[in-house]
Order: structure tokens, then sequence, then C-alpha cells
């Protein structure tokens, strides 16, 4: 798998991590989460345990267990972190703990470096036999709930390091904190290359006709990725450049108020034949590739993000991109270089007009979206970081390493 | 017996970044931080901003986020003029740091606050340096390797090596005149000011001067050849 990163990923990232490789050989590395599929964590460590073993690690993934009432209450956490009010009660927090004591039991926890995805398993570190513990937070926590995060924060403390997405999201905590962006696999379903006859027939398959320009954003419907504001800006470039809108997202299971904001999208689209309302079942990760592929510009106009990681998508895929300035959607887009940041409906029918009236530099901006996502947000960067964290929490004390 | 040339070694580093948990809101909590963090923190915000992909008005990410988290666009002229390479060590830049900005607060004394999550955040680094496996023995070599190499190892040749070697001298300079004696080639690359170009951009500029340079040694092969 590592060899097919060649070609791809930049040289002296793989260069990195076969030097690292070389160092850690034969020395464990544990990653523990709360689910074997679905979700960006799994997806991430489906690939990134055999690069692992291919450099030479003793690499493994275990997984906790956990009835429907302790992924209830993690599901409580998880909301809370990102800033919805939520009430965890003692026993709450009993039960979290004695699930994961349990699992403590099962797992074999002995390994040189621990890896610890998300609240789930965080609890296992009372259970700490050797190696250094590092704690993973994949989740927007810059306005969490105070007491679940003071409570989170004592387990928190006790490992060796914390690592967050986004700078704002790192607490003051008395361990080490490192910032690994999250990152995108360019050889997954989601991203490889397209042939033209794929991306043919997956539009065909949509019944959209692509001799129009098209604006396209793919995102859950959710009044925070603001569909309506994009609808909005499409009608305003409408009047002076023809092109077609496709707003592509799966419907938010979890989200009660998705249905509703569906509803609204649609009732706002007034039966526009130009406008293309797809509701995309879970794995639709070939279908959103062919649909980045055919955009002339993506869109990703948040009004509060996580990270975004849409944005690098269509990166990746040569697009330009006009996104909110909000979450981690700014570390992505580089303004007026890769795409445009926006603050408004207007702002984004502006960037829309310039990007369709102007190809060339659509053009340039796509491609230098390309090298910016190829440079800063593949596997292979995150999976190099996580063996430097490991690395540097080895040799602990010293910030600059020759090898 | 054959003459030994040393050979040019191409390095990179690659940097992990590190939360200091310290964050400052307005002008005023600036100054107090960057008096107090530590010289890997100030070392992070100013010489290593040339190695992200940055914007050439400002020279640090003080620079930066005065004119952008805070549009105080003066301040963030004369931070931008601070050049790191004037100084020897981590604290004399730091202390003109607070200078400059004491003096911006002492004409404007009402602290603008950035808006909510566009505090400056204060970091480290972890850097790790390591060999390309790349070596150049002579000029031609040197031209090839300087087409595919990335922007990480111009930034450690070209800019760390400033803080290494001082002097305003970078590694391909140095070693071009050290190994080769041309000075003039080496006085050409040190001419390209650090401050006005991306990496890519001094990338280009260091291959065009090369290359000029490997045509005109050519050149005077031909001329040998076509007077024999």
């Amino acid at each position: 798998m590592f060899n097919e990163y060649i070609g791809i990923s930049p040289k002296s990232d793989l260069t990195l991590l076969q030097m690292l490789g070389e160092r850690l050989h034969k020395k464990s590395f544990l990653h523990i989460n709360s689910t074997r599929e679905g979700g960006g964590v799994a997806e991430i460590l489906q690939r990134l345990i055999p690069v692992l073993e291919e450099l030479g690690i003793q690499a493994r993934w275990e997984v906790i267990e956990g009835d429907a009432q302790f992924f209830d209450i993690t599901k409580k956490m998880h909301n809370a972190l990102q800033g919805n009010p939520e009430d965890i009660t003692p026993e709450m927090w009993e039960y979290h703990r004695e699930v994961n004591r349990k699992n403590a039991e099962k797992i074999n926890l002995d390994a040189d470096a621990i890896l610890v995805h998300d609240p789930q398993p965080s609890a296992l570190i009372e259970f700490k036999k050797t190696g250094s513990w590092i704690w993973r937070c994949h989740i927007d926590v810059s306005n969490p709930v105070k007491e679940v995060c003071d409570y989170l924060t004592r387990y928190c403390e006790k490992y060796d390091a914390a690592i967050f997405s986004v700078a704002k999201f790192a607490r003051a905590l008395p361990i080490d904190e490192f910032i690994v962006s999250p990152s995108i696999d360019p050889i997954s379903e989601k991203n490889r290359d397209l042939s033209e006859e794929e991306i043919r027939k997956t539009v065909q398959k949509f019944g959209i006709s692509i001799d129009r320009p098209m604006i396209l954003q793919v995102s859950r419907f959710d009044r925070f990725k603001d569909p309506i504001g994009v609808m909005k800006a499409y009608r305003i470039v409408k009047k002076y450049n023809d092109c077609i809108l496709v707003l592509a997202g799966s419907p938010a299971a979890d989200d009660p108020e998705g249905e509703t904001v569906l509803n609204e999208v649609r009732e706002y689209a007034a039966n526009d034949p130009d406008i293309h309302i797809l509701l995309l079942p879970p794995f639709s990760d070939k279908d959103i590739n062919a649909l980045q592929r055919s955009a002339t510009v993506v869109m990703q106009k948040s009004l509060k993000e996580g990270f975004g990681l849409t944005v690098s998508e269509a990166m990746w895929k040569g697009k330009p991109v006009i996104g909110g300035n909000v979450g981690g959607i700014p570390l992505q887009i580089m303004h007026g270089v890769t795409g445009f940041l926006v603050h408004s409906v207007e702002g984004a029918a502006f960037r829309i007009r310039q990007i369709m009236n102007n190809p060339e530099m659509a053009k340039r901006m796509g491609q230098q979206g390309k090298e910016y996502v190829r440079k800063n947000f593949l596997i292979t960067r995150q999976i190099k970081e996580y063996l430097l964290i490991w690395f540097a929490l080895e040799n602990s004390g010293k910030t600059v390493f020759e090898l | 017996m054959a003459e030994i040339i040393e050979p040019f070694e191409f390095r990179q580093c690659s940097s992990l970044l590190k939360a200091t948990g310290k964050r400052a809101k307005n002008i005023g909590e600036l100054k107090h931080l960057i008096s107090t963090v530590s010289e890997d923190s100030i070392f992070h915000h100013t010489y290593q901003y040339f190695l992200k992909g940055h914007i050439l008005e400002y020279t640090s990410d003080f620079s930066q986020w005065a004119g952008e988290g805070l549009e105080e666009s003066a301040l963030s002229e004369h931070l931008a003029n601070i050049d790191p390479y004037d100084f020897t060590n981590i604290n004399d830049l730091r202390n003109e740091l607070v200078r400059v900005i004491d003096e911006y607060i002492r004409m404007f004394p009402e602290p603008r606050e950035a808006i909510q999550g566009n505090e400056f955040y204060f970091h480290e680094t972890i850097t790790m340096i390591f060999p390309l496996g790349i070596r150049a023995r002579n000029l031609a070599e040197f031209l090839t390797a300087m087409r595919f190499i990335n922007t990480e190892s111009i930034y450690y040749h070209f800019y760390e090596a400033r803080i290494r070697l001082g002097g305003g001298v970078d590694d391909f300079s140095r070693w071009i005149e050290d190994v080769f004696g041309k000075k003039e080639l080496a006085e050409r690359i040190r001419a390209i000011d650090p401050f006005m170009h991306s990496l890519e951009d001094i990338q280009k500029h260091i291959i065009e001067e090369v290359e000029q340079e490997v045509k005109r040694d050519m050149e005077v092969i031909d001329r040998c050849l076509t007077s024999i």
C-alpha cells in the first residue's frame, strides 16, 4: 500500500516516513477507537495500519465495545464538546468509566505507543500499563460545554500528549499538545482519479447536463452549511451567467433538524430545473468524486465548520473553492491563490462570477489548490506527524532532531 | 590524483506544530505574551514564517495577524519591517518586537479586540532535519537537483542557513564559492532578497542564475574548440 502513494504524495514525506520507520522498527503502535467502520477516524485507520506495518512498525488497531447506553452517553459527550447543551450525570460518567474498565481487561494495552481516538475510549488511560499514551481529539472543541470539557480534561491530563486538529481547539493543558490537521486519502474511492467515462456515467445517472458551468456544494443539509445562502448566491449569478447548481448531501440521520432544513431547501429551490438537490446515501464516495470533478466551482459556504475536509477534496480535484471564513476552511483556502474566502451571499456570488468569467484564473487556482493539498492535507502527512510525535515523546526535551 | 569535490548534500526540515495554550485577543496581550513566551515560540512565528505558504507583504505571523486579524495596518507595516536576520539572538528580536508594539500603543492606546476565533495562538515546533538522499558533485548535477527538490529544502538551505552561518550567507552560495571559487555567482544568489520572494520564486531565481553560469561554462569550451 505504501507504494501506491509514490508519485502522489510528496517524496520528502515518504522519505521521512521510511526514516522514522527505521528508527521505530519492530516497536509497537496501538490505535484504539470505538468503531471499525463508518466515520472519518475508521477510514483513516483502515489505511494507516497497513502503511505502518509496511514501514516495519508493529501496528495494531483495537475497537472498544459498548452497549446502546454507553454510545448514547458518548454521543452526548460528543455533542457537548461541540457546544450543544447536554446534561451528563455522575452516573453516566461512572458508566462510561466502567465500560472502559471492562474493555481494558479485554484489550491488550501493552504497546510502545498508544493512540486513543476521541472521547469514547478516553478513560482507558486509567488502566495504562506501559508506553507513551496520546489522546487524539478529532472533534471541534472550540466552544465546548464547560462541565463536560472539564471532566474529560481530568482524563486528558493523564496522557503524555494530546493532539488537536486546529490550534484554536487546543486547551491550556499541562501536557504536550500537538496540532495535526485532518487529511484526505488520494487513493480512496472518493479521491482517486476517474476516467471521463466514469464521470459522465455518474452525472448522467443524476440527470445532470453539464453543458453549462456547474456550481457544486457537497454537504449535509444543515443550517450551518448554509444551503439557502448558496442558492441565493446562485440566483444572483444567474442574472449574469447561465449556470446550474448542484447541492449534494447525505440526509443527516442524527440531526432532528435535517428534514426541516431539506424541506426549506426544496421550497426555496421552487422547482427551478437548474437546481439539482441530490440526497446521496452513505458510501456514495464515487458519485461525490465524479460530481466534484464535473464542477466549475465548488462551494463550502459554511457559517460554522469543524475542519471542512470537503474543501481539500475539491482542491485535490483541481477545482477553485469558495468557502466561508470559518473553522478549518481558512487553513485550506489561501484567499486569492487557491480560491476565495467569503463572508456573505453577495461575496460568494461575486467570487463565483469572477471564477466563471476567468477560466484561466480558475485553472491556475485549481492547480495551486491541488499542490497545496498535496503538501499539507494528504494522509501520508498525517501518518508522518503521528510518527514524529511518537519519536519526539521518546526523545522528550529536544525540539530539533537531525536524522 | 583526481581532486576530491565536497558534494552538496540536499537536506530539508519538517516541522510539527505544538500548541502552547497561550493566545492574545488584542495588542496589549500580544505584547505581554511576546515578552514571556519561549524562545522556540518567537523563533517559530518569525524565522519559520517563511516555511509556510505566506503573503509577501508580511514577514512574520505577528505582522500578518496585526494586519488581518486586527486590521491595524500601520502596526502591521512596522512589524513587517523587522528583519529577524538582523539579530544574533532571539531575545534581541523579542525586545525589538516589544519596542515596536509599545511605541504603537503609545500613539494609539485604544486596543482593538480580535473577533472570537481570530485570536493569535502562540505555537512552538518540533523540527526534524533529514537528508533527501540527493547529492550534487558539480553545477550541472546541482542544477538538475534544484529543479525537483521541494520548497522545504529551499527553506532549510536558503533561510535556515542564514541563522547557522550568519552574515546573510546561505548554503547554496557558500558551497558554490567554497568548492568552485565562483564568487560572482555566489554573490548573485546572495543578492536574492529573502523577504521579497516566495520559496518557489527563490528556487526559480537560483535555477536561472545557475543555468546561465552552466551555459556560460559550456560556451567557453565551445569557443576553445572553435579556436583550434
